[in-house]
């Protein structure tokens, strides 16, 4: 039972209320594994998070949490499911320190009419510190840098404990220590068995930390192994004319002969 | 009570309790919208003076309207409440002078409904401002952590599994509250002083949410004790001076702020990586 997925689509499908969305998904994401989210711009990658979260409805299939149906809208008060956007819309101007962002983790738990106790502020210690930012919590939120901020709401996404962990993008904007930093952070996670769907451009990052890999644009092309699914083949189906980093080179991947 | 004690508890009352629900209005950037409600208000009140009812009670009654039509423009655009909110101010203030011009021998001087009377405002006044900043500081203990998180983050407030719909209307409701019973005080057309003067002035040298919402009640109330200690004195009207009170409070936050380099102290961040180097 143990081993049960964290998070199961069966012939999913998400779209927006305009029309847009991503088709055909089948994922499990056991407890512990990491899975990369991996297609071009615009393929729905942010669609399929979204839908997760239960900002997107599901038009088609369906989704477990848990081995629980429903999306996070559903079991998000158990905390089940964290979420790190890709930019995040947030007020810069509104006065609030790092440590009280962070605390946002905690509400959904704590529920409606309670205030954070020492539990909780002992485990907004504890992430603050996994995320090295430990000596920065009283500052306010908006005198923070970019990188800063990240690890931040990075911070706030795992103050509820999830056991899944949505990230849109994380490694977009961040230089070479900030990455290494989430690398370390998503090992440590998958270590403590939380399951984590992480979307990205960057196919290296994906094999160094990820154990499976979907590929997916407007529909899933293909899901397993990183070595099995991340072929030339898959990747000209799924990324045709698109540029592509691999290998620290950005090349734009030709479409198949005949077209 | 002789008048001028009962002017005393009002202004300290309505003050306090339009400081404390403008720190939300501030803060979650629904300024415009609490101007256009205060102007909104204004044909209820005028059509309840003319009907010899509660003139609170018909302001209550037209803002009730007005908060439910622009919550629903609000959820769909933010843009577009803007210019809802501009339409409504508008609007508003037309019919009521409208209503005036048409209604002859109307009980109320118009003059009491634009910029207030607090000379002769009723107990009756000063309990239901009492009771509005009562149920607003209780929003906040309750919901308040929510209101907080919504307003900083509405995006990842969706994410985390909440509904925005209710607090913004939690938070409209307050405001329209808010606005009808400080109508009596400073009127339809300076009640928006009272509101965000306050709560602007507070956010200027106050670095946490928890001590704007503590600092602008005070200010609010103590606008209103200046402005009838100065109507008193100067044997000017008491609706405008407590305006101005409270815009000076604003202007003299705006000074100290930029005196001490509030809020954005450029202290050391520490610069970890070659990337926060690059933004800092």
């Amino acid at each position: 039972m143990t081993d049960s997925p964290v998070l199961r689509l069966v012939d999913t499908a998400f779209t927006h209320p305009g029309g847009a969305g991503v088709e055909g998904l089948r994922l499990d994401i056991a407890p512990g594994e990491a899975v990369a989210l991996i297609g071009p711009n615009g393929a729905g990658k942010s669609t399929l998070l979204k839908g997760i979260l239960g900002l997107v409805p599901r038009t088609a299939g369906t989704i477990e949490i848990g081995g629980v149906p429903g999306d996070a809208q559903a079991h998000a008060r158990h905390g089940i499911v964290s979420f790190l956007p890709q930019s995040a819309d947030l007020d810069p101007d509104f006065p609030i320190s790092l440590e009280q962002v962070v605390m946002q983790g905690r509400y959904r738990g704590l529920g409606l009419f309670r205030w954070p106790g020492r539990a909780d502020r002992a485990a907004v210690r504890h992430v603050l510190e996994s995320v090295g930012l430990e000596s920065l919590g009283a500052r306010p939120f908006g005198e923070l840098s970019g990188g800063q901020r990240q690890r931040g709401l990075l911070a706030r996404a795992l103050a509820s404990e999830p056991r899944l962990l949505l990230l849109d993008e994380p490694f977009n904007g961040l230089d070479q220590p900030n990455r290494e930093a989430l690398v370390d952070t998503i090992r440590s996670l998958k270590r403590d068995g939380v399951a984590v769907l992480v979307s990205t451009h960057d196919l290296e990052l994906a094999r160094l930390v990820c154990d499976s890999v979907v590929l997916v644009n407007r529909t899933q092309v293909s899901c397993g192994p990183v070595d099995e699914v991340l072929t030339l083949g898959n990747i000209q189906e799924c990324f045709e004319g698109v540029e592509v980093e691999i290998d620290e080179h950005t090349l734009v991947v030709p479409g198949h002969e005949g077209h | 009570m002789g008048y001028f004690e009962r002017a005393l508890l009002a202004a300290v009352v309505i003050g306090a309790g339009a400081g404390f629900v403008g720190a939300l209005v501030v803060l979650r950037r629904r300024t415009f919208f609490a101007q256009a409600l205060t102007h909104g208000t204004y044909p209820g009140a005028v059509a309840a003076a003319a009907l010899g009812v509660s003139v609170p009670a018909g302001a209550a009654l037209a803002s009730v309207a007005l908060v439910a039509m622009m919550a629903g423009i609000a959820r769909i655009r933010r843009q577009g409440a803007q210019v809802a909110a501009g339409i409504v101010l508008t609007g508003g203030f037309a019919a009521g002078a409208l209503l005036q011009a048409l209604i002859p021998g109307l009980p109320v001087q118009a003059e009491s409904l634009l910029v207030g009377s607090i000379l002769t405002v009723s107990e009756a006044d000063i309990a239901l401002a009492a009771c509005v900043a009562l149920i607003a500081i209780a929003a906040v203990a309750f919901v308040g952590k929510e209101i907080a998180f919504s307003t900083f983050d509405p995006a990842g407030f969706r994410a985390a599994g909440y509904r925005e719909w209710p607090i913004e209307l939690l938070v409209l409701a307050l405001t329209a509250a808010s606005v009808v019973s400080s109508l009596p005080a400073v009127g339809a057309i300076l009640a928006i002083a009272l509101i965000a003067a306050p709560a602007a002035a507070a956010r200027l040298v106050v670095a946490s949410f928890r001590g704007v919402l503590l600092a602008a009640p005070v200010i609010g109330a103590a606008s209103g004790v200046l402005g009838v200690l100065a109507s008193r004195a100067l044997a000017v009207a008491a609706g405008p001076a407590i305006a101005l009170a409270a815009t000076a409070f604003f202007l003299l936050a705006l000074g100290i702020s930029k005196v001490r380099g509030l809020p954005l102290r450029r202290a050391d961040i520490p610069v970890e990586t070659a990337e926060d180097a690059r933004i800092a």
